[in-house]
């Protein structure tokens, strides 16, 4: 769309030419990603650690999120909490990307009998409300993160799905793919050269988006006590656990915070991908 | 001959909304009581429990445990199909029963959740056309998506903080007073409002773009009746397409709100199956969720013809071109 879609001859330029927003949301994520990858870098408390002495204080210089009712640093404990949080919600959108993927690329590409019945599949994971869906699969499955992340994923197959499945169809009838199909072109050949590279865009954006829907589901899902029980530290737990101490308000706001800024910047790179990249 | 396909056309969207209830069902029976390895039984076998054998012996007959899993899953859908939802492994009373008393409470709750939705998303949308473009109408559009970012319990955990705990407009020890139900639709409604404002800001936009938008823009229209008349009237489709997609999300959503502001209905229903592994409970309300997004979703199809002229006429070519925008 824009001149930066072009092959940039200075990549600091390009970065330069990036809306402010969006470089702040790609910041968030680094910070994210760098809390998970090393959580032991970003704070020098011990999450695990109470100080019954010191417990429900407000933040300060030394406690930044304050610290919860065992007197835990909250920072830390967010920090720590990051790693299952960011990596379940991934899980759970690689699980609907293969699955809705693979399910809206058949009933595109291959249509007739195929797209009926996959048709219909998909109405019925949209008619099941998608978090009563997660909650099902976790409460048949196990209270353990990983099946947060495992349902989360399931109950996204069918946003993928559908949208695979028109951008196939959209891709499908233009003419350079029937052209490619009347010189003789494989459907592999043509699947691969011609539908993909074109339906991938709008794809990766849903991806990215559905990694923060993801992010928000799993904590509603940790939030009622489906996932690891503590001392685990997903955000959604964080939140529940202070909750039940409302004269330390910040036991609430600064995990909820955490979760509202990671998902924020996540979205505006998903409006980048689709608009600008 | 119009009529003639309109109808065939209605018995095929009720036909497929037939299969698509069936296959609901299966799969969530797929999921509780296939894949896990008939997790009935092994709650009901564990000792922890404190089942004993007579206990036991009359529910494994009346699911028919000890059959083969298609037997059991054809029991299980014969008696979906007669509304017979079955007896919940806890209470030992019938499951239609408990959600019978639990529906009165997540009606009201849902209901009122939609009208604020509604309500919000009107009032967002109202301003993102007509406020003073840089401030009022940035604001506008941005609080939406801004909304959508907030996890649904963080939204109830503010409005408790604030409304209750700070400013003391209602008590949470009485969950069912008039305030406190307002404050969790609320809490239920903004994310479905945030929804609703996307898609119809994106409508209003589409419509002010049309020339006869500037037409009537041009023959001196105030800019309520220019709003009324010329935006948001043709853009009611869409906004009934997102009131009918969000019941489920109101469905699920209520488990989250119910529990956080303690009231009692279908939500905190489901919690509590969960918790105690009371499947028979589990299986009926996601069935039914499923039964309930169906029929809202065949019932706005069918209303579309009623609601928009273009959609009545005879030429298909000007019905689908209208058909895809709205999709």
């Amino acid at each position: 769309m824009s001149a930066t879609t072009l092959s940039p001859p200075r990549p600091l330029a390009w970065i330069g030419a990036q809306p402010l927003a969006v470089l702040l949301a790609f910041a968030v994520l680094a910070l994210v990603v760098s809390w998970s990858a090393a959580p032991s870098l970003f704070s020098s408390h011990d999450p695990f650690l109470g100080l019954t002495a010191q417990k429900l204080l407000p933040p300060s210089a030394t406690n930044w999120f304050g610290t919860d009712h065992l007197g835990r640093d909250l920072y830390a404990r967010v920090v720590q909490g990051t790693w299952s949080s960011v990596t379940s919600a991934l899980i759970a959108t690689l699980i609907g990307l293969a699955i809705g993927g693979l399910l809206g690329l058949a009933s595109g590409f291959l249509g007739g009998w195929v797209d009926t019945v996959i048709g219909r599949l998909i109405d019925m994971l949209l008619a099941i409300p998608n978090f009563l869906l997660a909650v099902v699969i976790v409460s048949a499955f196990g209270f353990q993160t990983i099946n947060v992340a495992v349902a989360t994923g399931v109950a996204s197959v069918a946003v993928f799905a559908r949208l695979m499945r028109s951008e196939v169809m959209k891709t499908s009838t233009a003419v350079f793919v029937e052209a490619s199909v009347l010189v003789g072109g494989r459907a592999a050949h043509v699947l691969l050269r011609h539908v993909l590279p074109n339906a991938y865009r709008s794809v990766v954006a849903l991806a990215v988006l559905q990694f923060g829907t993801s992010i928000l589901t799993i904590a509603g899902l940790a939030f009622l006590g489906y996932g690891d029980p503590p001392p685990a530290a997903d955000w959604g737990l964080l939140v529940a656990n202070g909750k039940d101490y409302p004269s330390s308000p910040w036991l609430v706001f600064a995990p909820a915070t955490v979760i509202v800024v990671t998902v924020l910047a996540i979205n505006r790179i998903s409006r980048w991908i689709r608009h600008a990249a | 001959m119009t009529r003639n396909t309109s109808l065939s056309q209605a018995a095929r969207r009720i036909g497929q909304a037939l299969v698509v209830i069936l296959l609901a069902y299966s799969f969530t029976f797929l999921i509780i009581s296939v894949l896990p390895g008939d997790p009935i039984s092994n709650m009901l076998l564990d000792p922890e429990n404190g089942f004993t054998e007579e206990e036991i012996a009359p529910i494994i007959a009346h699911y028919g445990l000890d059959r083969p899993v298609l037997e059991q899953w054809w029991m299980a859908i014969s008696r979906f199909a007669l509304g017979d939802l079955g007896i919940s492994l806890r209470s030992n009373r019938p499951v239609s029963s408990m959600l019978l008393e639990a529906l009165p409470s997540t009606l009201l709750l849902a209901g009122s959740a939609m009208l604020v939705a509604l309500l919000l998303a009107l009032l967002i949308a109202y301003a993102s056309q007509n406020l003073p473009r840089r401030w009022g109408q940035g604001v506008a559009r941005v609080l939406p998506a801004l909304s959508l970012s907030v996890p649904s319990f963080v939204i109830g955990l503010v409005l408790i903080q604030v409304f209750a705990f700070q400013l003391g407009l209602f008590r949470i020890t009485q969950p069912n007073s008039l305030a406190a139900t307002f404050f969790a639709a609320l809490a239920l409604g903004i994310p479905v409002s945030a929804q609703i404002a996307e898609v119809l800001i994106a409508n209003l936009d589409h419509e002010a773009g049309q020339e006869y938008f500037a037409v009537a823009q041009a023959r001196g229209l105030r800019r309520s009746q220019l709003f009324l008349r010329h935006q948001l009237r043709p853009s009611a489709l869409p906004v009934v397409t997102m009131i009918a997609l969000s019941i489920g999300e109101l469905l699920g959503g209520s488990l989250i709100t119910e529990t956080i502001f303690g009231r009692k209905g279908v939500g905190s229903l489901v919690q509590s199956a969960v918790v105690t592994q009371d499947f028979p409970v589990l299986q009926s309300v996601v069935s039914l969720a499923a039964v309930v997004f169906v029929l809202v979703n065949l019932l706005a199809d069918l209303l579309y013809p009623l609601l928009d002229p273009r959609l009545r006429r005879r030429d298909t070519a000007a019905r689908d071109d209208t058909a895809e925008r709205l999709a």
